[in-house]
């Protein structure tokens, strides 16, 4: 899948994390003391705040709205000062939808590692911070965004970010962006690639423990505030009611909030359904492969034991013991099933139940809204 | 939506070229997406000590439109820095790192093709004209544009975007020589875009106190609400200030008041019509509010299964 491939295609163009700041170091000149405290070579200061630049609020909306369905993905740009890290900027990638694996992951890295030296040239931030991943109705928990982020986690400083930016909210008037990092307990897991119910028990592992967020701010640069605030500054040539003008601005007021159309539920509940179905599909194949396992274990267990009893009876009538073979090669016991999938479909359905939330409770402030307007 | 201060220029534009087939007609008019716009601010900011200017590529496309009488719109939807100085004798632009950065877009994103160019400040002079000669190079056949953002940080200049397209001047076309025109541009947003904007507008009074977590569907609601419901007040006032005769009605505003609030109140078929529909708008409320109900009750009963269910995942062996 395109997913794995841009997990691996990410892993051989980054650069390794400690070997950059370090190399660089001695030709640098000495750090002022004013700001010893806040610059960390070593990355040691914890992640406390994103924060996104305007450009790149802009640069991520326009991709996730081009891109088909949810294929819009692109890595971050920027740096890290005192636990802050600002997004100064983004580009996409391409999406090869089903190329083969390998050609797909390398051109991908060619175009990451060309895009990256092109903008070093004009000044632009060039060292890699994260990505970004767009999303419909609050789903983001899919194999690929934890393989990228896992990928990422090892070979940035801070183990990088993602962001993730939900068209549907998006385009209900309210742009929706959330950064989030893996948890330690999900790291450790990922690493052991142990899925099992042991090791989830061990960890704690629920669908909500999988990412944590990180509190997101947008920030605007003084230039580009000021662009904006003469934007929306007032304009005396619209005729508007008398001296109200100081209320009409050149962006005019947006109403997409008020939009009373519930098309976007249908939509939602087909994908909890969806997601229902895969995770029963899911739950099958566990329990399936549960039952094997647990007829394997008795299979062995049985013949164990009747080897036992042989034994004794043959001791008790004088023979030599038939020796104890080894059982594990006799059964093959199959390996304990990954929980990981169905932990995911559950994060789905619950981010789909969330956003179904959100839209039942707001539609029954616009029903009511609307309602009281006609008894006027 | 305009950018940008009103110039008296007038755009000319030359109509009879529509009769010769073979040659692309001239742009006129020309969209901005903010997302050009602010890469361009971006690119200013990042600029070294020496740059007076910054100049970059424009990325786009160009449509017929027939509802603005057969004149070729110019969107411009991204735009990506490049590389050049200009020295008191000479302009170099790196066009290998326009190529190549071309190419890089272009892999990403199809559809979208060189349109021009832009630059900061809004002085043109002759190697604008240089510029602008090689992009119309890379543009052929159609014509490129040339967008000056001034971003409005020297004294005396306000920020704005004026667009121009060129023509050559003289018997002999040469290409430090021609004719900027300008044409009307517009800032354009598509719905989506317009509530990152207004996320962008409502950070960027606050400039690093407080740290501006998403705020919930509700919220921008609540707001949305809000204003409606101020515009409905200020509405009021002036008609009933209009009916006291403390101010004179404009019959412009009165009938376009008419037309947006007339429709809710048209009485179609007398009194019994009145009731019938009213009555249909009551039970078809209260079936809305039941389904709305029952989603949000579907909604909870998803969310909090899907919990107890990772949850008897961690407990089942014991």
């Amino acid at each position: 899948m395109a997913a794995t491939s841009m997990a691996a295609a990410l892993a051989a163009s980054l650069p390794a994390p400690s070997a950059a700041p370090a190399a660089a170091q001695p030709t640098y000149e000495a750090i002022p003391a004013s700001m010893a405290k806040v610059v960390d070579i070593e990355a040691e200061i914890p992640l406390n705040l994103v924060q996104l630049d305007g450009m790149v609020v802009t640069k991520i909306i326009k991709h996730a709205r081009e891109a088909p369905a949810t294929t819009a993905h692109g890595l971050l740009l920027g740096l890290d000062l005192d636990g802050v890290l600002e997004v100064s900027n983004s580009f996409p990638l391409p999406n090869h939808g089903n190329d083969d694996d390998g050609k797909s992951a390398k051109s991908t890295a060619r175009h990451q590692a060309a895009m990256l030296r092109s903008l070093k040239e004009v000044q632009a931030d060039d060292s890699v911070i994260g990505f970004y991943q767009a999303m419909t109705l609050g789903a983001f928990y899919h194999q690929s965004l934890l393989e990228t982020q896992a990928v990422h986690q090892e070979r940035l400083r801070h183990g990088g970010i993602v962001i993730v930016h939900d068209i549907s909210q998006t385009a209900r008037g309210n742009a929706s962006f959330r950064a989030y990092r893996l948890t330690a307990a999900f790291r450790d897991a990922y690493k052991k690639s142990n899925f099992s119910t042991t090791s989830l028990i061990n960890h704690g592992l629920t669908f909500s423990r999988i990412l944590e967020e990180v509190p997101l701010k947008i920030r605007t640069n003084p230039l580009l505030s000021a662009f904006l605030g003469k934007l929306t500054e007032s304009s005396t040539s619209v005729p508007t009611l008398g001296e109200k003008d100081e209320l009409a601005s050149e962006l005019g007021p947006s109403f997409s909030a008020l939009d009373l159309g519930t098309g976007g539920m249908t939509k939602n509940l087909e994908r909890i359904v969806e997601a229902l179905d895969a995770y029963r599909t899911e739950e099958g194949n566990v329990s399936y492969l549960t039952r094997q396992i647990a007829r394997e274990r008795a299979k062995a267990e049985n013949y164990v034991a009747k080897r036992k009893e042989e034994n004794q009876s043959r001791v008790a009538q004088g023979l030599a013991p038939l020796p104890e073979e080894d059982v594990s090669r006799m059964f093959k016991i199959p390996a304990e099933p990954s929980r990981l999938d169905s932990l995911l479909l559950l994060g789905q359905m619950d981010a789909f139940g969330k956003s179904l939330e959100g839209t039942a409770s707001t539609g029954l402030v616009k029903m009511y809204a609307a309602n009281a307007g006609t008894h006027v | 939506m305009p950018v940008g201060s009103k110039s008296s220029a007038i755009n000319v534009q030359l109509t009879t070229a529509d009769s010769l087939q073979n040659t692309p007609r001239t742009p006129t008019s020309i969209h901005v997406h903010p997302v050009a716009l602010f890469s361009i601010l971006d690119h200013y900011l990042r600029r070294t000590d020496s740059q007076h200017r910054v100049i970059g590529t424009l990325l786009g496309a160009r449509h017929d439109s027939s509802s603005t009488g057969g004149g070729v719109v110019v969107e411009v939807k991204s735009a990506f820095a490049v590389l050049h100085s200009e020295t008191d004798e000479q302009v170099a632009v790196d066009m290998e790192y326009h190529r190549s950065m071309y190419e890089l877009c272009h892999k990403v994103n199809p559809k979208e093709v060189i349109v021009g160019w832009y630059s900061t400040g809004s002085n043109l002079n002759t190697y604008s004209a240089l510029i602008q000669n090689f992009y119309s190079q890379e543009t052929a056949p159609h014509q490129a544009i040339h967008v000056a953002v001034n971003t409005g940080v020297e004294a005396g200049q306000e920020a704005g975007v004026k667009a121009f397209i060129s023509s050559p001047v003289g018997v002999f076309p040469k290409p430090e020589n021609c004719v900027f025109t300008p044409i009307p541009v517009e800032l354009k947003f598509h719905q989506a875009e317009r509530s990152g904007l207004d996320l962008l507008l409502s950070s960027s009074p606050s400039t690093s106190t407080s740290p501006t977590q998403p705020s919930t569907d509700l919220e921008i609601l609540e707001s949305a609400i809000v204003n409606v419901s101020d515009m409905i007040d200020r509405v009021l006032a002036y008609v009933s200030a209009v009916v006291n005769g403390e101010k004179e009605g404009d019959p412009a505003v009165g009938r376009y008041l008419m037309d947006v609030l007339g429709v809710g109140i048209g009485v179609p078929g007398g009194a019994e019509g009145e009731k019938a529909q009213g009555q249909g708008e009551k039970s078809g409320f209260s079936s809305a509010l039941q389904d709305t109900l029952m989603m949000s009750y579907l909604a909870n009963l998803v969310r909090s299964q899907a919990e107890v269910s990772s949850r008897l995942a961690l407990t089942a062996i014991s």
